[in-house]
C-alpha cells in the first residue's frame, strides 16, 4: 500500500521546494516516488526535471488531443513520476473543476498513484473551493501535512488548514516548520503543534542553497547532496515514510494564534 | 501524440445525460431518485417518471448551496426520503451544478448509512452524447451489486452501437438538424392501403426502444389487421425478446407481445430484446437478406434509422420515428415516406398496454372505406 501525502500551507511558504526534495530524497533511498502538482502555478515538478517545464493534463485537454500515460507523467531525478495538473488562466473558467476531471483522467490513464511507494500531492495555498480537495475526498490522499513557518500570517493560514481538515476529518500526520527566520520559530510552531494535538515533525532552517539550486533547476538533494539542509530534507523523508501518527486538528482560536506569535 | 479528430460541434438541443440516467435508474427498479441540483433541473422528465411510479425528489439546491456547498441539503433530503417513502432501492444523481462544485455524493451516504442499496450517479449534462449517463449510471449498479458483469458488459456493447446509430444517420450525424413534421399521415396511409390493396407484399417490422413500443406497436398491430383483411402477404419482425435486458425491459417485451398475438397479431422473426434497438436492425437486414429481400415494401416503426439499408433499399419504405430530428436524415437515407408519431414517449409511461397511435387510427380509419 502506497502513502498518498499531501502539504498544505500558506502561498509561498515552500510547499513546492519541500515537496520536491522530499521526493528526491525518497528517491535516493530508492522507493518509488510520483509527485503531483495540483497548483494552477504547476511549478512543483520543474526542480526534479532540471528545470524542463512538462506539459499540463489541461493543457492537453483544451488541445483536444488524446491523452495518454507518456503524455502526462514524466520521469524526474531518479526516476519520479511527475505530473502537472495545471489550470485555467486566472479569472477564466473554473479550475476546481479542472483538478477533478484531471485527477480523474490521471487515475484512467496511468498507474503512476498506484504503483508506487510514496504519493505527494503539491496543493495550492489557497483551498479556495471544493474542487481542490478532491483529491481528499475521492479517498486518494490519507496522509497530511502542514507547512508553516513561526510568522503570524503562515500560522494563521495553517490554522485555517487545520479547520478544514477537521471539518473533512481528516487526520494531520505532522507540522513542518520552514523557517523564515523569526525569533523563537522553532518553539512557536512547535507549541503551535501541540495545541492542535499534532507534532513538529521537522525544522528546515533557512538556506540560499534551496533558492540557488531552484534557479538553475534543481533539488538541493540533487545538485549540494553534502549540504546541511539536503539532511534535514533527509532527515524529514525518512520519518514521513516510517511515522505514521495521525490525528484530526482541534485548530486554535484567533487569540491564542495570536498571543502564541507574541512569545 | 495523435491529435483526436474533433467532432463537429452539433447545435440543436439533445437528449442530456442525466435525464439518460434517471431513465436507467427507473429500468433497474428504482423507488426513489434524489436529484442533487437545482429545482428545476430535469424537471419535465422527473415529473413523467412519477408516472412510471418511481419518485423524483430534488436537494433544491440554491445561489447559497452553490456557493457553500450542497453536502447537509443531501443529506436532510436522504434522510426524508427513507422516512417518508421506505424505498427498496435508492438513487443519487449528480447535476452540473453540484459536479461542478465538487460535491461527494458518496459523503452523504456514508453520512446517512442507509440499510437499503444506494445507486450514485456522478453525472452532469455536459457530455457530447447522453448514453454517457446510461454507462455511469449501470456503472454504479454494477458497483452496488444490482447487476451482473455480464449484464454490464452487455448494456455497454449495446450503448456503443446506439451511439453510432446516431452519429451515422441520427440526431448526432449533422451539426445542425431542422425539425420536421414529416408526412401526412392521412396521404401516406392512402398509399400503403393501395398497396396491400394491389396484394403486394410487406414486411412490417418494429424496431422500437424500451417502452416507446407500447406506440409504435399499435401501427405494426393496424397493418396486419388491414393486411389480413386485403389479403396482402405481411411478415412481421420485432425486437420483442423477453429474455434479455433490465427487469422493466423483460416484462414490457413480455406485455406487448402477449397483446398482440391476443390481438390476432404472429410474430414471424423475434430481431432482438427491447433494449436492443441499435442492433436488432442488423438481424431484421440479415433475415432479410436471406428470405424477403424481393418484397415490395415495408413498414418500419420505433428506430428506422438502425435498420441497415443493404436490403430494403429497392423496397418502399414507409417509416415512423418520433423525432421531428429523424425526418430529414431518414428522407435522406431513402426513406420514401416519413412520419412522426409527435409526443409518443410521454404517453408510454405508466402503462402495460398498447396504445393508440395516430397512423395506426388514421390506417383502420381509412381502410373501413376500403
Ligand atoms: N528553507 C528554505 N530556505 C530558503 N528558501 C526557501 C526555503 N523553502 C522555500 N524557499 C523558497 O521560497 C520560495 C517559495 O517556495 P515554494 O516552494 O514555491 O512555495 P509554495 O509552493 O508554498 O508556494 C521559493 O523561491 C523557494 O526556493
Ligand atoms: S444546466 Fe445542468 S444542472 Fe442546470 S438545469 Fe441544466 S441540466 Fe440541470
Ligand atoms: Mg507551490
Amino acid at each position: 500500500m502506497s502513502k498518498q501525502i499531501a502539504i498544505y500551507g500558506k502561498g509561498g511558504i515552500g510547499k513546492s521546494s519541500t515537496a520536491s526534495n522530499v521526493a528526491a530524497a525518497c528517491a535516493d533511498e530508492g522507493y518509488r516516488v510520483t509527485i503531483i502538482g495540483c497548483d494552477p502555478k504547476s511549478d512543483s515538478s520543474i526542480t526534479l526535471l532540471r528545470g524542463r517545464r512538462i506539459p499540463t493534463i489541461m493543457d492537453l485537454m483544451r488541445q483536444g488531443v488524446d491523452i495518454e500515460e507518456e503524455d502526462i507523467v514524466f520521469d524526474g531525478y531518479k526516476g519520479v513520476k511527475c505530473v502537472e495538473i495545471g489550470g485555467p488562466e486566472p479569472g477564466i473558467g473554473c479550475a476546481g473543476r479542472g483538478i477533478i476531471v484531471a485527477i480523474s483522467l490521471l487515475k484512467k490513464t496511468s498507474k503512476a498513484i498506484e504503483d508506487t511507494d510514496l504519493v505527494i500531492y503539491d496543493v495550492p495555498g489557497d483551498i479556495v473551493c471544493g474542487g481542490f480537495v478532491a483529491p481528499v475526498k475521492k479517498g486518494l490522499v490519507s496522509e497530511a501535512y502542514v507547512l508553516t513557518s513561526g510568522e503570524y500570517m503562515p500560522l494563521y493560514a495553517a490554522n485555517n488548514i487545520c479547520k478544514g481538515l477537521s471539518r473533512l476529518e481528516m487526520p494531520l500526520n505532522g507540522v513542518i516548520c520552514n523557517s523564515r527566520g523569526a525569533p523563537n520559530e522553532e518553539n512557536i510552531v512547535s507549541e503551535f503543534a501541540k495545541e492542535i494535538g499534532s507534532q513538529l515533525l521537522a525544522f528546515i532552517p533557512k538556506d540560499v542553497l534551496v533558492q540557488t539550486c531552484e534557479r538553475e533547476g534543481f533539488s538541493v538533494i540533487e545538485k549540494e547532496p553534502g549540504s546541511a539542509i539536503a539532511a534535514v530534507y533527509r532527515k524529514l523523508a525518512r520519518s514521513i515514510m516510517t511515522k505514521s501518527d495521525a490525528r484530526v486538528p482541534e485548530p486554535l482560536d484567533d487569540a491564542r494564534l495570536r498571543e502564541l506569535t507574541k512569545i | 501524440m495523435p491529435v483526436k479528430e474533433k467532432e463537429p460541434m452539433i447545435m440543436h438541443p439533445r437528449p442530456s445525460s442525466i435525464v439518460a440516467a434517471l431513465y436507467t435508474l427507473r429500468d433497474l427498479d428504482t423507488d426513489v431518485v434524489i436529484l442533487h441540483g437545482p429545482p428545476g433541473c430535469c424537471f419535465k422528465h422527473a415529473r413523467l417518471l412519477e408516472e412510471d411510479g418511481m419518485r423524483v425528489v430534488t436537494t433544491s439546491l440554491d445561489e447559497s448551496g452553490f456557493v457553500f456547498g450542497g453536502h447537509d441539503s443531501l443529506v436532510e433530503v436522504l434522510e426524508k426520503v427513507i422516512r417518508r417513502f421506505n424505498p427498496k432501492r435508492i438513487g443519487i444523481v449528480g447535476t452540473c451544478a453540484s459536479m461542478i462544485i465538487g460535491e461527494e455524493l458518496h459523503e452523504a451516504v456514508m453520512d446517512v448509512q442507509p440499510d437499503v442499496p444506494v445507486i450514485e450517479v456522478e453525472v452532469h449534462a455536459g457530455y457530447r452524447d447522453n448514453t454517457k449517463g446510461v454507462i455511469i449510471a449501470l456503472e454504479s449498479a454494477l458497483a452496488a451489486g444490482i447487476i451482473s458483469e455480464a449484464e454490464f458488459e452487455r448494456q455497454k456493447s449495446l450503448l456503443k452501437e446506439a451511439t453510432m446509430v446516431e452519429k451515422r444517420h441520427g440526431a448526432a450525424s449533422k451539426e445542425y438538424l431542422e425539425p420536421n413534421r414529416g408526412d401526412l399521415k392521412f396521404k401516406v396511409a392512402g398509399r400503403l392501403l393501395e398497396l396491400m390493396k394491389q396484394g403486394k407484399r410487406g414486411l412490417n417490422i418494429l424496431n422500437a426502444k424500451k417502452e416507446t413500443a407500447f406506440m409504435f406497436a399499435d401501427i405494426n398491430l393496424a397493418v396486419n389487421q388491414i393486411a389480413e383483411k386485403l389479403g396482402s402477404p405481411i411478415i412481421n419482425m420485432a425486437n420483442l425478446n423477453e429474455d434479455v435486458g433490465l427487469p422493466k425491459n423483460r416484462r414490457n417485451a413480455r406485455e406487448i407481445k402477449e397483446e398482440l398475438k391476443n390481438r390476432g397479431m404472429d410474430i414471424h422473426h423475434i430481431t432482438g430484446g427491447l433494449d436492443e434497438y441499435p442492433v436488432a436492425g442488423n438481424s431484421a437486414n440479415q433475415i432479410i437478406g436471406e428470405k424477403y429481400s424481393d418484397y415490395d415494401f415495408a413498414v418500419i416503426t420505433g428506430v428506422p434509422h438502425a435498420l441497415p439499408m443493404d436490403n430494403i433499399n429497392n423496397m418502399e419504405l414507409f417509416s415512423i420515428t418520433n423525432g421531428p430530428r429523424q425526418v430529414i436524415p431518414l428522407k435522406e437515407m431513402g426513406h420514401r415516406h416519413v412520419m412522426v408519431e409527435i409526443d409518443l414517449h410521454p404517453r408510454t409511461l405508466g402503462i402495460n398496454h398498447i396504445v393508440e397511435s395516430e397512423f395506426g387510427a388514421t390506417l383502420r380509419e381509412m381502410a373501413k372505406d376500403v
